[in-house]
């Protein structure tokens, strides 16, 4: 799994990859958690704050997309932070999944306003790798 | 697609048109309003390829436009203009952006800077603390289910009406703080719930308040008509729906996205999903979007009633109030009629980081504005400067009645943090006189002077451009930050 953050010019870029589609939407998960609070995954455990999601959509980068705002959705709505992700059912068009986080009671450091399509393209790359970019506006 | 120069024709000193023929899917020209050196430094990221994705949208007319403070965004560059005609014209969410209704809006003190100078360090700290900035600070409100509804309908009029806010400002904003066709149905109950307890907040990013000062007047006849003159002390605020707004977007975009298919729409970006503005999704998303822009307005209400407590702790409570001079919207779509092929039509004007610029004689402006045009406040950084213009009648020609809304970045966030060292930035800052109160280093960096284009530039552009005229110029002295 290999997560990046790339230059942009008022927003943030994020490269994600998975070997699987899995590793691909835990990437963006604790990708994202990244920004709302550096390190915050890395040792804050155990998360036990969950929550569970059923979403379907038209292909797989809307799916990783409109699961990313809900993640978000759910951050906000809950002051938390989601760093893991129990897969009960994920193909190309639908997930079924509980994620798993920690309340964060001084804040964030960032705020993502959105997790946009533009960009997104959720494709194997030439090493059989899941790979897309993601930008959040700022 | 690449754009060269070489693709792009001169029209007049000020504008730049990529014609239809460009591209197979491009239904009108699209157009660059800027001086030469800055088209040249547009053309250094994708805003150019966006603009000519946005002349794709169906029943768009005219020309899809940007504004010299144009810079690369999702779907839509920032600092865009596009007009599709009502009521079966596309509307698309990506038109408005994420932060529905982010715009700013500008209050007048009857003091001068050198009768408070001494008190700015301490303004500065009472700003802060009276105004929650930052990720995750709630305001003092918290929003019943059934005062959020109420919010969502009547925009700033429930500030004024709870107390939080002045009669007296609702006819200086745009569509006096309140649009009509707002449903709060149409909001979701996420939405709401993000919204419940942010009213009065300004958030982070480059969201802030400023104290500046008047430091030139270039209009006098239409300074005097806005209450302005040299030396006078001012408050400057730019804020949004917060998430409320955000949310509202995300939701519509997915909906809206998924309905496109039954309308054999197609888009080149996902972030330009559109429906004709008259189907149900389009409608859907309309009332939503006007609910939450009247939510904007009302935070922007309940933050100028934060800045008038900061100040008359500061001054006393015998102080003259502050009085609001305008406020303007920056992401925002509108039903307004404009000339389209020679003919007077209505059209759904999508405004993506630009500003409304009506000339004078619009009939929506208070009495005391109607013969000078509407103000424009644009924004520059926190260490240099931003100006008060006036919309003047060949923004209805050229820009479908709108203009530029800030200075327009040049650096990312992260070549921002990299160049930047924010702690010294704060104290140079305060050499010059400029206190600054911040949520973070890291924001400060990435909202450093050296991140924003020259806002001078920017505005002698629109200037020369004949779209608004130059009032005023405002200078910093106190910045807060979330």
């Amino acid at each position: 799994m290999k997560i990046r953050y790339l230059p942009h010019m008022a927003d943030i870029r994020m490269k994600i990859e998975g070997s699987t589609l899995e590793e691909l939407f835990i990437a963006g998960v604790l990708g994202m958690g990244n920004i709302l609070r550096e390190g915050f995954c890395d040792k804050n455990g155990p998360f036990v704050l969950k929550s569970k999601i059923e979403l379907m959509a038209q292909d797989e980068t809307c799916l990783l997309i409109d699961f990313l705002s809900w993640v978000l959705t759910t951050s906000y709505s809950e002051k938390a932070i989601f760093c893991e992700v129990v897969f009960f059912e994920l193909t190309r068009k639908k997930i079924r999944a509980e994620i798993h986080g920690r309340q964060q009671s001084q804040g964030f450091d960032e705020e993502i306003k959105a997790v946009t399509y533009h960009e997104a393209d959720v494709h194997k790359n030439n090493n059989g790798d899941w790979v897309t970019l993601i930008i959040f506006d700022i | 697609m690449k754009i060269n120069k070489t693709d792009i024709l001169k029209i007049e000193d000020f504008l730049w048109e990529i014609p239809k023929a460009f591209h197979p899917k491009m239904r009108v020209p699209a157009r660059i309003l800027a001086s030469e050196p800055l088209l040249d430094a547009i053309m250094e990221d994708r805003s150019l390829v966006q603009l000519v994705n946005v002349a794709s949208l169906p029943g768009i007319k005219g020309a899809s436009l940007v504004m010299p403070d144009v810079h690369e965004g999702y779907g839509f560059p920032i600092g865009g203009v596009a007009a599709t005609l009502y009521p079966e014209g596309a509307i698309s969410p990506g038109g408005i952006g994420y932060d529905i209704n982010c715009g700013v809006r500008l209050l007048t003190s009857n003091q001068k800077i050198e009768e408070i100078k001494d008190k700015l360090e301490g303004l500065s700290k009472e700003m802060y603390a009276q105004i929650p900035s930052g990720m995750g600070k709630g305001g003092q409100i918290k929003l019943s289910a059934q005062e959020m509804d109420e919010v969502l309908l009547k925009g700033a009029e429930w500030a004024v009406e709870k107390g939080y806010g002045v009669k007296e400002d609702l006819d200086f904003m745009e569509s006096k703080g309140r649009l009509e066709n707002a449903d709060p149905s149409m909001v979701s109950e996420m939405a709401k719930k993000r919204g419940t307890d942010q009213l009065g907040t300004i958030g982070s990013g480059n969201h802030f308040v400023e104290v500046d000062y008047v430091e030139e007047i270039y209009e006098e006849s239409i300074a005097e008509a806005y209450g302005l003159s040299k030396g006078q002390v001012v408050v400057l605020i730019h804020t949004g729906s917060r998430g409320l707004g955000h949310q509202v977007a995300t939701d519509n975009i997915r909906q809206i996205m998924s309905a496109m298919l039954k309308y054999s729409i197609e888009v080149p970006d996902r972030e330009l999903a559109c429906v004709p503005f008259n189907s149900e999704e389009g409608q859907h998303y309309f009332k939503a979007m006007c609910a939450a822009a009247n939510y904007a307005w009302c935070n922007r209400e309940v933050i100028s009633w934060e800045a008038r407590t900061a100040w008359r702790n500061i001054f006393g409570p015998a102080i003259e109030p502050l009085k609001l001079m305008y406020d303007v919207a920056h992401n925002i779509a509108k039903v307004e009629t404009h000339l389209v092929d020679g003919k007077q039509a209505q059209v759904i004007v999508h405004r993506k980081g630009a500003t409304r610029a009506f000339g004078p004689g619009f009939e929506e402006l208070p009495k005391s504005y109607k013969l000078v045009g509407q103000p424009v406040i644009i924004p520059g950084s926190m260490g240099t400067c931003s100006y008060v213009l006036a919309g003047a009648s060949r923004s209805n020609e050229l820009t479908f009645g709108s203009c530029c809304h800030g200075a327009g970045r040049r650096l990312s966030r992260t070549a921002a943090k990299k160049q930047v060292n924010a702690p010294v930035l704060k104290e140079n800052l305060k050499e010059k006189g400029i206190f600054v109160e911040a949520g973070s280093f890291k924001g400060l960096a990435e909202e450093a002077p050296i991140a924003y284009k020259d806002v001078n530039i920017v505005v002698e552009t629109v200037i020369d451009s004949g779209i608004a005229k130059k009032v005023a110029k405002l200078r910093p002295v106190v910045v807060v930050k979330g």
